[in-house]
């Protein structure tokens, strides 16, 4: 058999960094092959080069068998490679149908105007072939994610692509998209086609995969067959011999009721966004909400830090009514925020570390004071382990983790009673993740109260004493961390409830439970 | 992700209803006029001419409009367009009054009207590279256009001709179209006009088309949207920009020459010059119009309506302060853009693009 | 440009490397720079209109053409007509106090992120409402010089307040509508300008013109070292330097300057931080409106003396002394002294060399320009050798972004 895609000792290093640290790798025609690996273990570069968006400082690609060089993705595409990337390059206010034939359109009235008929009928033709489901006139902004990864795939098979490169394909999808996608994998290898498929969760690997590599630090470790693989041996090439810390979540005593939400609704325009939301959190608790993004986490964290008026129910902060007070009154009152995007919310850029650490405090400053902390700044930087060059230096020039170490720093330095973190450690190294798991737990340890809000299953399985699953907006089950499996957790976050057995014994103390029952009996 | 797509959701279902809204308001006020006993006054005043001046003045706000909304669309936004008009005002009359003289006045316009093409091409190319190769802010950028044609323009008038205003040269005689000139009404309205004006009413189609059936504007529109997206299609971004940015020159070049050669002849480089803020009522045209051509000339004629209503008052000697009365458009614009609020601009509008590695 | 940079010694090439790594020196480097090459634009521009221009005396000729004007000799009767006398200096002082306050007025609306063109329509209002007052009062107070105080108070008062109003409009018009305050603003200037002279024509008129009553000279603020006719008062200016180091001192010691600062850097940012944004736009629209105000204020009653419809645009001016000072109040006053003796300049050159003095409008331009544009501005540094290490520092905020 030929191999479909030939690499071999492909380097690439950015400044400081060796991403690609002579990789070597064959895929066989007509499988999926997979490649594992961590955030950061040069996944993505590698099939960035082999695309033609990236050039290689060294090593060959060969496509069946010939030596080529790629200098840009129209290059891949000419050899049939397409590529299904994490964002979707797709517009938004344009058909499905003008997205897929962008930049190849088939032409009439001499070359001078678009034939959309044509075009409508080839993109259905083949939509059907692959037995996708999809409406060619909707505009790409109005279809779900599953559907926009659809047509991303369509796009590269209109432009004649014989090897689909797939990047983190599942990592927007609900569980139940995640099945289907699957099943179109097994309809592209019977009409031939040849996939790479890139991840980092173990559970989707063996159930597709014909090969496995693993690539870590930049290097590829292995590649084994499928059948040969079990997620222990995998997570152990993928991880290698670092070893994971188990964190330290002794039972602790519950103190007063901190933070309590009562029906909270928050409507769109044409959807609800939240949905007769109930919930609290008490001294020395962590209550996790765990949901795939977009369903409606943020505007909930949002509403309850006061940035956004509740259409309706209450918000009662540490036994007084803040329903109406406002981001500023609740702060005051104790009540701090790590928002989700720490570089467009919760750092100014441009702001050095002075400056930043006064942020969310600024109301507080008297006329006349300079608007700025520094020693705040050097308190936290040298308490949070922040690694910079001078409080007085713009926190555009740290690293993602120092960012949010200082980020964190900066909310739990105010000494809150209750602390919100929306996705404290997405997008961080091991290290950082550490730590400031360490430091939410220490929290807890000293009565805080925190609502840690993750799509990371295994964060919150770890930092919470009860995770309550959002979907669409709604509360629809509470669990216990240290009982449900992360297949039932999966479950819930896809929208499917629970038989309730399994979860009756979990959380007899919660009245949210009672409340779902009492739901489901009317 | 989804929530993000909810929040334009709600804006763009607002405005839809601020339109209807609009429309309706628009359209109750015209029939109480119509039934109302100043009948027969507003009849006299709103008459064929009234509508062919109507026309002629929405030359320069159109053609500058449509412009600008190709550059917008592409994803550079173009608020240089007041200054690119600006050149095409003064550069025609330039050149018409250079050359009439050997040419003759009926070539020397049409001379004059390409020099205005040649140098808002040229000068829009430059705000690109300025843009687009040195990622200036385009804000920033489009008023130091504004700013610098404002200045220029007057500098040279009188440099060239010792006064800050031309003096007057030969201009473009309307043309009646044979046959359709005679139809009743519409003939007079139409086919009896200036070159310029028939160049707007063939572009105004054109560039609907264009923007909506062929590649090149299915290019527009996603360079403007998603520049990744036609980029990992294998189509050059900045390519696209660039001819987006000439056309917005060149069309502001025929509108700024619309300005002078037709009816007026004569290059004024006093306090806005001629142009006294065509160019960024182009740009509220295109807004209302919502990145339509079709719509944006419709807008334009709004505000040349208003403007033409203005002289007609002034022609049957109704002396009610005509400044004031003059900035009557200006007013029309702060209530179309309160009304319209900003309407969903491309998202990598007035965003740099950089391909490939890095 | 070679040639330059070896005649660079290396020590000042070292010196001057340093500060182009340092982003607040870049800026300043920035600025020096754009105004240099406008300069050397604006040269190039007279050599070639010159061949078009009609004199008497063409500075020299080549192949046939006739150059009118010598571009060294434009800058030196420029410079010359600036600060050679104690009249012309007191001309350009008051062309920078004009300017000052302008800049500073688009400077806080800048930092807030806000495209702020209305500064000309508050200082058109503002001036109007100084004559206006005038207009009414004058026959109310003493003529001495306590009336003239209190002329002049309640003059400045009510420019202060006209162009707070004027100011808070398109504020509100963007806080509440969303109305873009590019176009409001620009709309606003026209409207400003056609009710001005509306309001001249039939209300304020004082004779034939088109022109307000004159300012009492017990009102008008005394000349002291310059003389009178420069129009210029020291008395003036120094409250106008107060106003500018105000401003800076507002902008990083008040909540309101810190969250107008962090509005302009980062929308989502300051929403986080519990800033309400709509206050904060009409809040900095008011506070540019009073400057830009005052601004009117003190070309009425210290510049001209009366007001009339043909104001200079003191305002769009004011937009390229702002960004040519990086949007600092602080280093608006020597963009404003430089801006100012383009401006003073301009007008001696002018009267002496008939060089038109609207120069000084297209070199604005081509300042905002080359300031819009650091890439080009880098490239022209890193040409002449300047900060090589700059292009290597843009790249260490990078990392591989693999995920």
């Amino acid at each position: 058999m030929t191999h479909s895609v030939e690499l071999t000792d492909i380097r690439k290093t950015f400044p400081g960094v060796v991403a690609n640290d002579d990789v070597s790798l064959s895929v066989n025609k007509g499988e999926v092959h997979v490649i594992l690996g961590e955030n950061g273990a040069g996944k993505s570069t590698l099939m960035n080069i082999l695309y033609g968006l990236y050039q290689p400082d060294g090593g060959t690609i060969r496509i069946d068998g010939e030596e080529k060089e790629f200098e840009s993705p129209q290059d891949a595409i000419n050899e049939g490679i397409g590529m299904i990337h994490q964002h979707f390059k797709l517009v938004g206010p344009m058909t499905i149908t003008e997205n897929i034939i962008l930049g190849s359109e088939p032409k009439k009235s001499l070359g001078m105007s678009v034939d959309m008929e044509t075009a409508r009928r080839e993109v259905k033709e083949l939509s059907e072939r692959y037995g996708f489901d999809i409406n060619p006139e909707d505009a790409v902004e109005d279809v779900s994610v599953g559907v926009r990864q659809r047509v991303e795939i369509l796009r590269a098979l209109y432009r004649g692509a014989d090897i689909l490169i797939l990047d983190e394909p599942t990592a927007v999808l609900t569980p139940d998209e995640i099945e289907s996608l699957f099943v179109v994998f097994d309809e592209l290898i019977e009409q031939g086609k040849t996939i790479i498929f890139i991840t980092h969760k173990l559970d989707e690997v063996m159930s597709v995969a014909d090969d496995i590599s693993v690539l870590r630090d930049g290097k590829r470790i292995t590649t084994i067959p499928a059948e040969e693989a079990t997620n222990n041996r995998l997570a152990e090439l993928m991880v290698g011999d670092e070893v994971l810390l188990e964190l330290d979540r002794d039972p602790h005593p519950k103190g007063e009721e901190l933070l309590r939400v009562d029906d909270l609704q928050i409507e769109g325009d044409d959807a609800t966004l939240v949905d007769d939301v109930t919930l609290s959190v008490r001294e020395g608790e962590v209550l996790g909400i765990a949901g795939v993004d977009g369903n409606g986490q943020t505007v909930l964290s949002d509403a309850i830090a006061g940035l956004i008026e509740l259409d309706d129910g209450s918000v009662t902060f540490d036994g007084e009514d803040a329903t109406e007070w406002g981001r500023n009154r609740l702060n005051d009152a104790g009540l701090s925020y790590i928002p989700p995007d720490r570089q467009e919310q919760g750092l100014v850029m441009n702001f050095d570390h002075g400056e930043n650490v006064i942020l969310g405090e600024q109301h507080t400053f008297p006329i006349g004071r300079r608007m700025r902390d520094d020693e705040l700044a050097e308190e936290i930087v040298a308490e949070y382990d922040v690694k910079t060059s001078g409080v007085e230096t713009s926190v555009k020039s740290l690293s993602g983790g120092n960012q949010q170490k200082l980020l964190v720093g900066r909310e739990l330095e105010r000494d809150p009673k209750l602390v919100i973190a929306s996705n404290p450690t997405r997008g961080l190294d091991v290290g950082s993740i550490e730590f400031i798991h360490e430091q939410l737990l220490s929290a807890r340890r000293n009565d805080r109260g925190v609502l840690l809000i993750s799509s990371k299953l295994d964060e919150l399985q770890q930092l919470s004493d009860r995770i309550a699953v959002i979907y669409e907006g709604e509360i629809i089950d509470t669990v216990d961390p240290e009982t449900v499996t992360e297949r039932e957790l999966g479950l819930l976050m896809a929208g499917q409830e629970l038989v309730t057995e399994e979860t009756d014994s979990v959380s007899n103390e919660n009245t949210l439970q009672a409340k779902r029952i009492e739901d489901e009996n009317k | 992700m989804i929530e993000d797509m909810n929040l334009t959701r709600i804006e763009n279902t607002t405005l839809t209803r601020r339109r209807i809204g609009l429309l309706a308001l628009a359209i109750v006020a015209v029939v109480a006029l119509l039934v109302s006993p100043y009948r027969d006054g507003i009849t006299s005043i709103v008459n064929v001419g009234f509508f062919n001046t109507a026309l002629v003045l929405s030359v320069p706000i159109t053609l500058a409009g449509i412009g600008g909304l190709y550059s917008e669309k592409s994803g550079v936004i173009n608020i240089g367009i007041e200054g690119f008009l600006i050149a095409g005002a003064f550069t025609s009359v330039l050149v018409t009054g250079a050359t009439a003289g050997s040419l003759g006045a009926d070539n020397a316009v049409w001379l004059g009207l390409l020099a205005a093409v040649v140098v808002g091409s040229v000068g829009a190319l430059v705000f690109g590279v300025v843009c687009i190769r040195y990622k200036a802010d385009q804000v920033i950028a489009g008023l130091a256009v504004w700013f610098i044609f404002l200045g220029l323009a007057p500098f040279l008038s009188r440099v060239y001709w010792g006064n800050i205003n031309s003096p007057t040269v030969a201009t473009f005689n309307q043309v009646a179209i044979p046959i359709l000139s005679d139809i009743p009404w519409i003939g007079r309205l139409l086919f009896t006009n200036y070159p310029t004006t028939y160049i707007m009413l063939i572009v105004v189609p054109v560039a609907w088309y264009v923007l909506k059936h062929t590649s090149f504007g299915m290019w527009v529109r996603a360079s403007g949207e998603h520049p990744e997206s036609l980029d990992t299609a294998g189509i050059n971004v900045n390519r696209v920009r660039y001819v987006s940015i000439m056309i917005s020159g060149a069309l502001s070049g025929i509108g700024g020459a619309a300005l002078t050669l037709s009816t007026v002849g004569q290059f004024i480089g006093q306090g806005q010059t001629i142009v006294g803020g065509d160019g960024f009522i182009g740009i509220v045209a295109y807004l209302m119009g919502n990145y339509n051509p079709l719509g944006t000339f419709a807008a334009a004629l709004l505000f040349a309506g208003l403007d033409a209503l203005q002289l007609r008052l002034q022609q049957i000697g109704l002396d009610i302060a005509p400044e004031l009365f003059g900035a009557v458009p200006y007013v029309a614009v702060i209530i179309v853009l309160v009304l319209f609020g900003y309407t969903r601009i491309p998202a990598n509008a007035g965003e740099n693009y950089e391909s490939g590695d890095d | 440009m070679s040639d330059l940079k070896s005649r660079l010694p290396d020590e000042v090439k070292h010196i001057l490397g340093r500060m182009v790594d340092a982003s607040g020196r870049e800026r300043l480097l920035i600025s020096l720079g754009s105004f240099v090459l406008a300069l050397v634009a604006g040269a190039l521009l007279l050599l070639v209109s010159g061949a078009f221009a009609s004199c008497e005396s063409p500075v020299f000729g080549l192949g046939g053409l006739q150059f009118c004007y010598n571009p060294i000799e434009v800058y030196s009767v420029m410079l010359n007509g600036a600060v050679g006398s104690p009249y012309s200096l007191g001309l350009t002082l008051r062309e920078t106090t004009l300017l000052i306050l302008a800049g500073v007025a688009v400077a806080v609306t800048f930092q807030a992120g806000i495209f702020n063109i209305g500064t000309q329509g508050q200082f058109i209002f503002g001036g109007l409402a100084g004559a206006a007052v005038v207009h009414y009062t004058a026959d109310l107070l003493p003529a001495n010089v306590v009336g003239g105080g209190g002329l002049f108070a309640l003059g400045m008062m009510a420019a202060a307040l006209i162009g707070a109003l004027y100011g808070a409009l398109p504020g509100i018009l963007l806080a509440y509508y969303d109305a873009n305050e590019v176009i409001t603003t620009i709309m606003l200037n026209f409207i400003a300008t056609a009710v001005a002279f509306t309001i001249v024509r039939s209300f304020l008129r004082e004779g034939a013109a088109v022109q307000t009553t004159l300012i009492p000279d017990y009102a008008t603020p005394p000349a002291i070292i310059f003389p009178s006719a420069s129009s210029f008062s020291i008395l003036i200016l120094v409250p106008t330097l107060l106003i500018a180091v105000g401003a800076h001192y507002l902008l990083n010691n008040s909540p309101l300057g810190y969250n107008i600062r962090v509005s302009g850097e980062q929308p989502t940012a300051a929403e986080y931080s519990g800033v309400d944004s709509k206050q904060v736009i009409v809040r900095t629209f008011t506070l540019s409106g009073v400057i830009g105000g005052l601004a009117g204020g003190v070309f009425v009653f210290m510049v001209l003396g009366y007001w009339q419809p043909s104001v200079p645009q003191v305002g769009f001016d004011g937009i390229t002394v702002s960004v040519l000072a990086a949007n600092n109040p602080l280093g608006v006053i020597p963009a404003a002294a430089l801006f100012g003796i383009l401006q003073s300049g301009s007008v001696a050159l002018d009267l002496q060399l008939g060089v038109p003095r609207q120069l000084a409008g297209v070199l604005r331009g081509i300042i905002i320009l080359f300031v819009a544009m650091p890439e080009f501005m880098r490239m022209i540094g890193r040409r002449l050798g300047l900060g090589e290490s700059s292009a290597t520092s843009a790249v260490t905020g990078t990392e591989a972004n693999d995920d």
